[in-house]
């Protein structure tokens, strides 16, 4: 069970990419916990998942996230065309690309 | 635009490290925290001044608004003493220091080192005041000391990490004894030492200058900065200073959270306090004023950009960017339309973003200064969806949704021949196949 946890300013908008990632990780029969939290929040769960993806707007926070996940997970900045379109199959193949490497 | 790059490169940049500097960003943090007590206040002061006096009279009037006095008294008047110990918390987080709770309470004991001991106050029904000691006023640990409560936060937490490393100060009681005693002895030394500190400066500024922290940083750091930054100028460029980094990928927050937040919020909570006890409304440019008259449908009055989608362009890929973007953006959340239209990097779309929240901030701002409506005094979530945000921001005044009604129309106006532009570029791209990623 891979877990993804998404990361914005408030948290809102970002929830909705999460519902369409997790609709497209039912169509490819991925098993994947999916979540959305604020730039605070998600210091606090950084321990409790397998990758940190950043929405654009807070990308300047990536190598402050980087140091709270202390090097061990994957922390990456959503790309501005697919968040925008709440492309859900582009991040997700992203993540799971990611996680792999 | 080679040059213009390299620039915009250096800009994004600056503002990215400025944006991920840990002390703004407890900053932000601490702000975003208490922000739902300041709502709760909010509704506290409207129901007290419009909803309970269509229902009670006079001394049973007085007596229930009893309830909005007190939650008032939990929130906005003790503003500077809650932000010390949460922004001591946060900075510690990002420290990743391991005793967070300590320096937040530390920051609480040092801001209270710091309060005058004497005071003057005024009786209930007196016309002169009286000294008095053991006691802590409003005026010092609600908002007038937010500043404070700030600067002691920060650095008191940047002492007492730095104080706690210290391998010579930590007292090591061995483990035998639980983690929560040992715990508080390991950083009894460093403790001693900060308050000590603080409590000489307290000390000096009390016996040599007659004056203490909390009135200096108010008058000399507060006041100015507030005067400057919640001017109408100031808000004009700051605002549009932080619209400007939201077209280029960086989220406003990094200049609002941090140069006007903090201080809108002080002349909301002012307006609030004003506001409850039938006094003039003191500040018309606040915390719940910029939102509602400048970020119509999300940063950018982006709902205008929609309306214009809607009905005039012709672009399939903005018309369905435009579709997912209406529903967020009724909310004021806007993300998928700055970055799907996307606005950002799209020089066409960038000017009307920047322009027509300051127009709507400038239309509002001259129609409080004619009377023609009511200045905000409720604090209220800035997800309000548009219309309904003018009406309870301003509790209850139907004018203000009228002036919020003009200022769409405005943005549509503006955004229109943006908006046209956009979509012949659009349309020109896709018949030279170049496609933009």
């Amino acid at each position: 069970m891979k877990k993804i946890l998404l990361v914005c300013n408030a948290g809102m908008s970002t929830s909705m990419l999460v519902q369409k990632m997790k609709a497209a990780a039912k169509e490819m029969g991925v098993e994947a916990e999916i979540d959305a939290k604020s730039v605070t929040e998600a210091a606090n769960e950084a321990d409790k998942v397998d990758i940190l993806l950043l929405g654009p707007q807070v990308g300047y926070q990536k190598a402050e996230m980087k140091k709270v996940s202390g090097g061990r997970i994957p922390v990456e900045v959503i790309n501005m065309r697919d968040y925008g379109t709440m492309n859900g199959k582009k991040v997700l193949q992203f993540a799971l690309d990611k996680m792999e490497a | 635009m080679g040059e213009n790059n390299k620039f915009i490169d250096k800009f994004s940049n600056a503002a990215m490290r400025v944006g991920g500097q840990i002390h703004l960003k407890a900053l932000r943090d601490t702000f975003a925290t208490i922000m739902p007590l300041y709502i709760l206040a909010g509704v506290a002061v409207l129901i007290n001044n419009v909803v309970l006096p269509l229902i009670f009279k006079g001394d049973m009037l007085a007596n229930v608004q009893y309830w909005g006095t007190v939650l008032t008294n939990g929130t906005l008047n003790i503003s500077g003493l809650m932000v010390a110990p949460i922004v001591a918390y946060m900075l510690s987080q990002s420290k990743r220091f391991e005793n967070p709770l300590a320096a937040a309470i530390i920051s609480l004991s040092s801001l209270i080192v710091m309060m005058p001991n004497v005071l003057e106050v005024t009786p209930l029904n007196a016309e002169n005041p009286v000294e008095v000691s053991g006691v802590l006023a409003f005026g010092n640990i609600g908002t007038t000391g937010l500043f404070a409560g700030i600067f002691i936060g920060l650095i008191t937490t940047e002492l007492f990490i730095r104080a706690s490393h210290v391998e010579k100060l930590q007292i090591k009681l061995g483990d035998n004894i639980p983690p929560a005693v040992g715990k508080s002895f390991n950083v009894l030394i460093p403790v001693i030492i900060v308050m000590a500190f603080w409590g000489l400066i307290s000390t000096v500024l009390y016996v040599v200058f007659g004056t203490n922290l909390v009135a200096l940083i108010s008058t000399f750091i507060q006041e100015p900065l507030r005067r400057v930054n919640t001017s109408l100028f100031g808000v004009l460029f700051l605002y549009s200073l932080g619209n400007l980094l939201f077209t280029l990928g960086i989220h406003q927050t990094v200049i609002y959270g941090t140069l006007l937040e903090p201080l809108l919020i002080a002349n909301i909570n002012e307006n609030m306090i004003a506001y409850a006890n039938h006094q003039a409304i003191p500040h018309i440019m606040n915390v719940a004023f910029v939102p509602t008259f400048g970020m119509i449908g999300g940063s950018g009055c982006t709902l205008a950009l929609l309306i214009v989608t809607f009905f005039f362009s012709k672009n399939k890929a903005s018309k369905s960017i435009a579709k997912l973007g209406i529903a967020p953006g009724l909310f004021n959340i806007n993300e998928p339309v700055i970055f799907g239209y996307p606005i950002v990097y799209n020089l066409a779309l960038m000017i009307p973003f920047v322009l027509v929240p300051a127009i709507g901030i400038a239309i509002g701002y001259a129609a409080t200064v004619i009377g023609f409506m009511d200045p905000c005094v409720v604090y209220i979530p800035w997800t309000t969806p548009p219309l309904i945000s003018a009406y309870l921001a301003t509790a209850g005044d139907w004018k203000a949704v009228v002036v919020q009604l003009i200022i769409i129309v405005i943005g549509v106006l503006i955004y229109l021949p943006f908006v046209k532009v956009n979509d012949k570029i659009a349309e020109k791209q896709m018949a030279e196949g170049e496609f933009e990623e």
